[in-house]
């Protein structure tokens, strides 16, 4: 003990160690007794399905208020029931508390006849179809859209070449700018041989996806995040939403290979989309032409999307209605913490209520 | 009780392993709870507490904390070069990567391999000599992202020994978390060098080339076997999906058709109502065909004029 500089008391460490020990083997107990934990609590409806994708329309305890319906589009590198995690950390539930009439697209997970699904067949296709089942259902020409991350640019991607169907939009954590000094993905990805890599293992592995993004704070999240669980051991239902969590990081859909290549190469390595230069099946994806109004809200601890890939949104929509909403929060505590709870969903109902 | 200093360390490195094989045993068929956690977390949650029973060793025995990130999975979590094998030729057991013989066995190598192929197998020969020198590459970029990490936590123990007792640091909790946050620091400065760029591409572009050379081996024993290969398999979903946006595309003009058809039909139908005879027409129209009358005739006037 004497070879370390930090002159702990022996004894002390030994009971620290000892009592650590003892909590593990306690909230072993915890963890035999916990059932299986689920996420998407929220009542809903599949009003369309397409080959793996279900479009979903929650039903909440009220008629809505809202006239004009949200759709939410999530990226494809995560299950989207983030925004309805659990009964008190769902945004999906506080959007239908505030009278907001909810759709989320439900990608499905992606197998080998997916393989080459491409970034046209998502946006100009799967989610248009989606657009256009909502503004049947309710008689409108326009609906409002919320995406989020990839799916925000997505979102972006399909106001700009359908702007007709797009009433309001709203972006949450979503990239625009993809070579900011602090984007650590970006910066990766930038010299891998994309077309090599594709070509080789065709989509890519959900384990592999994962891999990268722990990889991104690997010691946070692959050792220290475990020795912290021991803390809430004896806490079930604390336990049970650290295992939901879990299970929502880890259950996540393989990536279309041709889709995971376009978007890369011209968005990851490329930046093309705030260069005005991305173009979705032939057909070049301007942001200027976006006069809807924009309401872009960003986390301002997103280690995945920093702040600084998101703010220059504002520069680069045509639309004289933008709203720019700083979270104080990183990525996934914009949709699960105590304070997004109470702060995101309202903010985002009363800006759409006054663009109704 | 402990009859070395560090003892309780033992003890909990060796509680952390029986932890693993007891949870191990829970999956057990026979004996499986229905409702039991996913064995995936508990894998995650028993490794996380052995990293922290390691660090836990190498405090308190004044050594530096091994590289959490040393003996890592490469990027994107393909197998390293010892599990991803040439199929066939590699190195002898003490000349393995990592090894102080490896390197001179890799240039003797790479001498041999750029011998010429001859005779019946040829393309076989240059398939498994492309497959030999892609794996080398492999292998010497994990070894340069391995030390590039190894790098990374060098500098993190450092800084913690320069550093000293943190004021807040009572405990061993608290300095291993100091020491989690400077390792984290570390390697995030180190993550956004172009050094590090350029390695980490390197290491999976070579992870790549090896993996496709590999996959190509595969596929010609699949052939051989009358088995069908993954290219196969990609050719026909490629062309399956460039037919489903073919028909998409002709249901959209096939609706447009459509709706043109309407439009000329609703046209046809104006043309037809304004032909048709006037006594079947409401009373307000008949100002309208008497004006149309006298249009008619003043025309003829003026024309006779």
């Amino acid at each position: 003990m004497s070879a370390n500089p930090f002159h702990i008391d022996p004894e002390r460490a030994r009971e620290e160690v000892e009592a650590f020990r003892r909590k593990v083997e306690a909230g072993m107990e915890t963890l035999k007794h916990i059932g299986p934990v689920e996420f998407g609590t929220t009542p809903r409806e599949a009003v369309y399905t397409e080959d793996k994708l279900t479009l979903w329309h929650f039903k909440g305890s009220e008629k809505p208020t809202g006239k004009v319906p949200l759709l939410i589009c999530y990226a494809l590198v995560n299950t989207p029931w983030m925004v309805d995690l659990q009964e008190d950390r769902s945004m999906v539930r506080n959007l239908l508390a505030q009278g907001e009439d909810v759709y989320l697209i439900d990608w499905g997970y992606p197998d080998g006849a997916d393989r080459w699904l491409t970034l046209e067949d998502y946006i100009d296709g799967y989610l248009d179809r989606c657009v256009d089942v909502i503004r049947r259902r309710h008689g409108l020409d326009a609906i409002n859209l919320l995406g989020i991350c990839q799916g925000g640019v997505f979102s972006l991607c399909y106001t700009a070449l359908h702007g007709d169907k797009v009433k309001n939009l709203v972006t949450m954590v979503t990239p625009v700018d993809f070579h900011t000094p602090d984007n650590m993905l970006s910066h990766w990805a930038r010299n891998v041989d994309i077309d090599l890599f594709v070509d080789t293992i065709g989509n890519v592995p959900a384990d592999l996806m994962n891999f990268a993004y722990l990889t991104l704070k690997p010691l946070r999240l692959n050792q220290q995040k475990y020795v912290g669980l021991v803390d809430i051991l004896d806490n079930p239902k604390e336990v049970e939403n650290f295992l939901r969590m879990e299970k929502w990081i880890f259950d996540s859909p393989d990536q279309a290979g041709e889709t995971f290549r376009q978007f890369t190469r011209d968005f990851f390595q490329k930046n093309l989309l705030i260069q005005g230069k991305a173009t979705i099946g032939g057909k070049v994806i301007d942001l200027g032409t976006i006069t809807q109004p924009v309401l872009n809200i960003y986390a301002e601890q997103d280690h995945l999307v920093p702040p600084a890939a998101s703010i220059p949104l504002k520069d680069a929509v045509g639309s004289k209605d933008y709203t720019a909403l700083p979270f104080s929060g990183g990525h996934i505590g914009i949709y699960v913490s105590g304070r997004a709870q109470k702060l995101v969903p309202p903010a985002i109902h009363e800006w759409l209520a006054n663009r109704a | 009780m402990a009859d070395k200093p560090n003892d309780f360390i033992d003890q909990y490195q060796a509680f952390v392993r029986e932890g693993v094989e007891a949870w191990a045993r829970q999956f057990d068929p026979k004996a499986a709870p229905a409702e039991a956690p996913s064995p995936d977390i508990m894998g995650r949650l028993f490794t996380g507490l052995g990293g922290y029973g390691d660090w836990m060793r190498a405090f308190t025995t004044g050594e530096p904390p091994a590289s959490p990130f040393a003996h890592g999975t490469p990027p994107f979590g393909q197998p390293g070069p010892a599990a991803a094998g040439p199929f066939g030729y590699g190195p002898p057991p003490g000349a393995q990567p990592g090894s102080e013989g490896f390197d001179d066995w890799a240039k003797l190598a790479r001498e041999t391999l750029s011998m010429p192929a001859f005779g019946l197998t040829r393309e076989q020969q240059e398939e498994q000599q492309a497959l030999l020198r892609a794996w080398i590459d492999y292998a010497e970029q994990y070894a340069r992202y391995q030390s590039l990490l190894q790098g990374v936590q060098d500098r993190a123990n450092e800084t913690l020994r320069s550093q000293g007792m943190p004021a807040d640091a009572d405990s061993l909790r608290a300095v291993y978390d100091r020491w989690v946050n400077l390792s984290e620091d570390s390697y995030a400065a180190a993550a956004m060098s172009a050094e590090f760029r350029e390695v980490y591409a390197s290491l999976v572009n070579a992870q790549m080339r090896l993996k496709v050379l590999q996959q190509r081996q595969v596929e010609r024993f699949a052939l051989q076997a009358g088995l069908p290969t993954r290219r196969e398999v990609d050719s026909l979903g490629e062309r399956l999906q460039a037919v489903r946006r073919e028909l998409r595309q002709m249901q959209g003009l096939a609706a447009e058709v459509e709706a043109l058809k309407g439009e000329v039909a609703s046209l046809k139908r104006g043309i037809a109502a304004k032909a048709a005879p006037t006594k079947s027409t409401a009373p307000a129209k008949k100002p309208a065909a008497k004006k149309a009358a006298v249009k008619k005739a003043t025309g003829k006037k003026g024309a006779a004029r």
